[in-house]
């Protein structure tokens, strides 16, 4: 194993056309930590983990995994690479253990040592009653945990999961979660690709905040909400937002409009009287404490919504 | 440096996922076994009247059909990619340790032992069941066949770098089983093909096929008579390849189905 971060990746570029994906990424994550990859959809994402997969070549940068190099030897950066799409690919006619026997065997798994990873990771994702039921047989979260499951069942050192929990249920969701946080604590380095900014939060992860291909903020979870997060006063109104509370530094944002404040009580406090008639009109007073979603407003000037594609504009209060 | 172990490993998987779904196969081997029963009899004449008295039909139709059902190795090479996309499993068979020519050598193995197997027992069923006389030396097919199945299976990987959806690719596998049948005089004795079909034959696999077929099985020759055809038909496989090499990307997103 390299002695060095597991990832480290330098300037990484790619444009699709005119569009560009990846304007120059630089990411470095060590064994045994979590990297959360936090951006809404289109912000390059999926592109920046699929080239770390060495599926997609870059148009600039280089990728190191275990100190190798992922554009010039991918298929033997492949044997430290755990890798989950986005979308969940499992053989349909092939039982649960047929198709994790097979990707073992691609890593080189063989005999007791194949049985063993198969077992285990089984056991981890809960599968182990599926094992000898057809893809095409499971539910749709039971296709997701196998589909993590793959990308596991050879230990790698750097496990990428793009958005592993989307359209997963609930326990689906919560036994992937666990996992992660075993796989770091037995030394993997894990990127973890996703829109949800709460996972990031219960995962404890590093954070690389990704937006129009760039990574906007990076650190640990406390440094980055320390640094850019903060509390605020949203008032949510019945019609447009009254002149009366667009106060200096407020951004609008439709029918809304979030004030930030270290003190949101004392603020509401001194705006509320200001309103006038309009408190008719007020239909929700709101206090947003130092979070994720306030680090991204304050690098972006826009309001986090995991499912908006990057680029929505919240108009801002000069 | 290649593997023949995760080759192995990819053949296995490859094996097993057509024993899962049989039927295609089984319509390989059926179909033509069918139509053979069929077209029997009405293929004597032609025979006769080309100057083999003896001829009982089975001598055109049953090497005509396995040749021409052999194509449907075209369609099952080009399924085993397109559904990889479908199943979106290609990504992560592409983030795995096996390498690209490991994935299409492992692909393409399982396709050419079942075009060879399929002619084995159709032409075993045209000597158990359609009285097919073999009036040369039948190990002599071995090495055209073989070289009919390699050229078809890498015929499909053409295709399928060709095309970027799995209709595209059935299309050209029907259009070409169809097409380079007749032309090829899998469906009637080369002889009696219009002149403009038997000028453009030799463009296709299928009448290097037959030519070598005929051959062995009515002029009653050995290797000698498969020497040119078998060259031929690697020549073609070789074509396919370099095809193939120039226009796959592996990187390229293709359409399933749907």
């Amino acid at each position: 194993m390299s002695p060095g971060p597991t990832l480290v990746a330098e300037g990484v570029r790619k444009a699709y056309g005119a569009t560009v994906a990846l304007a120059g990424v630089d990411l470095t994550v060590e064994a045994g930590t979590i990297l959360g990859l936090l951006g809404p959809n289109g912000a390059g994402k999926t592109t920046l983990v699929s080239i770390v997969a060495g599926i997609r070549r870059a148009d600039g940068g280089r990728v190191h995994v275990a100190g190798i190099d992922v554009a010039r030897e991918p298929d033997r950066a492949h044997r430290f690479i755990g890798y989950a799409p986005q979308d969940t690919g499992i053989y349909p006619t092939l039982t649960v253990r047929e198709n994790l026997r097979f990707f073992a065997g691609l890593a080189g798994l063989r005999g007791g040592e194949q049985r063993d990873r198969i077992d285990a990771v089984g056991d981890a994702l809960g599968l182990t009653a599926l094992f000898d039921r057809r893809g095409a047989q499971i539910s749709g979260g039971e296709r997701r945990r196998l589909h993590t499951a793959i990308a596991l069942v050879h230990r790698p050192q750097l496990v990428l999961l793009d958005e592993p929990t989307t359209g997963a249920d609930v326990r689906t969701r919560g036994e992937i979660l666990a996992l992660v946080r075993s796989l770091a604590e037995s030394g993997s380095a894990v990127v973890y690709s996703t829109h949800y900014l709460h996972e990031i939060e219960e995962l404890s992860a590093t954070v690389a905040f990704i937006d129009h291909g760039r990574i906007v903020a990076s650190g640990s979870l406390a440094s980055l909400v320390e640094r850019f997060g903060s509390s605020a006063l949203v008032l949510r109104f019945d019609g447009s937002v009254p002149a009366a509370a667009r106060v200096d530094g407020a951004v609008v944002d439709g029918q809304s409009v979030r004030v930030p404040t270290p003190d949101p009580a004392g603020t509401a406090a001194r705006l509320l009287p200001r309103l006038g008639h309009h408190t008719a009109g007020l239909l929700a007073i709101e206090v947003e404490r130092p979070s994720l979603e306030s680090v991204f407003l304050t690098v972006t000037g826009r309001r986090y919504e995991a499912g908006v594609p990057s680029g929505a504009v919240a108009e801002a209060v000069a | 440096m290649i593997s023949f172990r995760r080759i192995g490993v990819i053949v296995a998987h490859e094996m097993r996922l057509a024993r899962r779904d049989p039927l295609p196969i089984m319509v390989l081997i059926v179909f033509p076994v069918i139509t053979i029963a069929f077209l029997k009899p009405a293929l004597r004449p032609a025979l006769v009247q080309n100057g083999y008295p003896h001829a009982n039909g089975a001598e055109q139709v049953v090497p005509g059909q396995a040749a021409m059902s052999a194509f449907f190795l075209v369609t099952l090479i080009t399924f085993s990619f397109f559904a990889e996309h479908a199943w979106a499993t290609w990504d992560r068979l592409r983030a795995s340790p096996a390498t690209s020519l490991e994935i299409v050598v492992g692909k393409t193995v399982p396709r050419v032992v079942i075009g060879i197997a399929q002619f084995a027992l159709i032409l075993g069923a045209g000597v158990a069941i359609f009285g097919l006389h073999i009036r040369g030396d039948a190990a002599a097919l071995i090495p055209l066949v073989i070289a009919f199945s390699v050229c078809l299976v890498l015929l499909g990987v053409a295709v399928t770098a060709l095309c970027r959806t799995a209709q595209q690719a059935n299309s050209f596998s029907y259009l070409g089983m169809v097409l380079f049948g007749a032309i090829g005089g899998a469906f009637v004795p080369f002889s009696v093909l219009p002149g403009w079909a038997r000028a453009i034959a030799p463009v296709t696999p299928t009448y290097w096929a037959m030519r070598g077929l005929r051959s062995v099985i009515l002029d009653g020759r050995g290797i000698g008579g498969v020497v040119a055809p078998t060259v031929m038909l690697l020549a073609m496989a070789a074509l396919f390849t370099v095809v193939a090499l120039r226009r796959l990307r592996f990187d390229e997103t293709k359409v399933g189905w749907g």
